[in-house]
């Protein structure tokens, strides 16, 4: 339980990071003022949870009680 | 027997108690602080014009300043402390492991400092808050200091800084004390068996695995804030990145250096934190001063051998000119830390006053180059015809930064004061 909730973790957090990062936020690129603008709102907000989250999955590993 | 008698008696290295000494440093850290929370309220309330930030072009002021030089400073500094807490887990260097709590400590405080910095440069923190979450584009290196730095950065310190204590927080919950709840809480029901002493081990392992990467991004891409503003003489440049690491080693060491003999004076820890500590950290320190100075003259020379006429007026005002008692003062710092240093390293005789010496001239002289990366750029470094600006920092400033300083300090010893700044011994 405790090694498959923090892997589970870890790859939420990466993932919710890549998606927010190339998928939600403003484009690569520098040609129109739609490059600036996110392309879902509070991208930038996703990326800072996914960071969050993954990070979190080593204090879950040190303090959960269960088995392992 | 009251609590407060046993919590004298019971908790160790002077957590819970309150001398004479430790109350006038409180007192005199609280009214700084304070101080400097009137300085902002008023700099909120009148606007930037009490500061001596000035929009750049006409106006030829500088938006970036004192606020934004002490930001770039702090993030330095939490550079050093989690590094080398990471260092220490990582390759298990004994001599070093009493200092490993208070490098993480550092590194919190330092980038809580940090944060607080860029809060007082803008006008309307909250606005500039939200608008960051909501409009934030994750290209951006402004993005990437932020995210890396405060979200990252500073929560995986925090966790990092939470497991490695728990075990002493168990050990305290045992004890009875006023603060007996709150080591409770911390322990999170921490049980030291050799199950749990394996998965602390792999959890820092694998967390100082992934700060050390992450650090050297975030400071980076704190570097590429300036150093990709290619409009902009004096910042645009690759060594920018490397050197902002570097220079963060140098602050952040000398920072520890200073904390850790403190830490030994104040608890007489003497036999704890031994010289071999100054000597490991100062031999660091040594190398990333002389690195640093090696990246120094590298960029002087590259301006100067055939600069652009605005590059060449930026490095005239640096070298010669109304900045160069800044520039030749922190090189002259730096020269004197590595004589001490050098000096000191030769004769395999190390000294705890020098060492802190050290550590304080190349905090000064970190202090003038974070001022010199932000400020002469945008006074002298005009690619269009505006001509040169000018900026002077005004009291609500000094002040303001005097008491994120007082801040740190009360921040540092409050932890002091409800938990062993020093991983407990065993029968301590």
């Amino acid at each position: 339980m405790r090694r498959i909730v923090t892997i589970l973790m870890i790859l939420v957090g990466l993932a919710l990071m890549a998606v927010s990062y190339f998928r939600w936020a403003a484009p690569w690129c520098a040609t129109s003022v739609g490059c600036s603008d996110p392309r879902l709102p509070w991208a930038a907000s996703f990326v800072v949870l996914g960071i969050l989250i993954a990070i979190s999955a080593s204090i879950f590993y040190a303090v959960y009680k269960g088995d392992d | 027997m009251t609590a407060e008698t046993m919590t004298k008696r019971e908790l160790p290295q002077g957590v819970g108690m309150l001398t004479p000494g430790w109350l006038a440093f409180f007192a005199v850290a609280i009214i700084a602080a304070v101080a400097g929370l009137l300085a902002y309220t008023n700099q909120l309330n009148q606007g930037m014009i009490v500061t001596g930030l000035r929009d750049l072009g006409t106006v030829r002021g500088a938006p970036w300043s004192l606020y934004v030089a002490f930001d770039v400073y702090f993030v330095g500094v939490s550079f050093a402390g989690i590094s080398t807490a990471a260092l220490i887990r990582l390759f298990n260097i004994e001599k070093l492991k009493s200092v490993a709590r208070m490098a993480e400590l550092l590194t919190v405080v330092a980038l809580l400092l940090a944060a607080l910095a860029i809060m007082a440069d803008l006008g309307q923190p909250l606005r500039g808050i939200v608008n960051l979450f909501r409009y934030g584009r994750p290209q951006s290196p402004f993005f990437g200091t932020f995210a890396l730095v405060i979200a990252g950065y500073l929560f995986a310190s925090l966790a990092y800084l939470y497991i490695t204590s728990r075990k002493d927080a168990a050990r305290l919950a045992e004890r009875p004390s006023r603060l007996r709840g709150l080591y409770r809480v911390w322990a999170a029901g921490y049980k030291d068996t050799p199950a749990q002493r394996q998965r602390d081990r792999l959890v820092t392992f694998w967390l100082a695995l992934a700060i050390l990467p992450l650090l050297i991004t975030a400071h980076s891409s704190l570097g590429f804030v300036f150093g990709l503003q290619v409009g902009r003489p004096g910042w645009f440049g690759s060594l920018q990145a490397p050197a902002f690491v570097v220079m963060a080693g140098v602050s952040g060491i000398g920072h520890l250096i200073i904390l850790a003999a403190l830490v030994r004076s104040a608890l007489r820890a003497d036999r704890r934190i031994t010289i071999d500590v100054f000597a490991w950290l100062g031999r660091l320190l040594l190398v990333l001063v002389f690195t640093y100075l090696y990246f120094t003259v590298v960029e002087v020379l590259t301006t100067i051998y055939q600069a652009s006429a605005t590059e060449q007026g930026l490095s005239d005002a640096l070298l010669t000119g109304r900045y160069a008692w800044i520039f030749w003062g922190s090189i002259a710092s730096l020269l004197a830390a590595v004589a001490i240093l050098g000096w000191m390293a030769l004769m395999r005789s190390w000294s705890v006053g020098w060492s802190v010496f050290a550590g304080i001239l190349v905090n000064v002289a970190a202090v003038g180059k974070r001022y010199l990366i932000v400020v002469p750029s945008q006074t002298h470094g005009q690619l269009l015809p505006y001509g040169t600006g000018s900026y002077s920092p005004t009291w609500v400033e000094y002040v303001i930064i005097a008491g994120l300083f007082a801040l740190g300090a009360l921040m540092i010893g409050g932890f002091m004061k409800i938990f062993p700044i020093m991983p407990m011994e065993e029968g301590e």
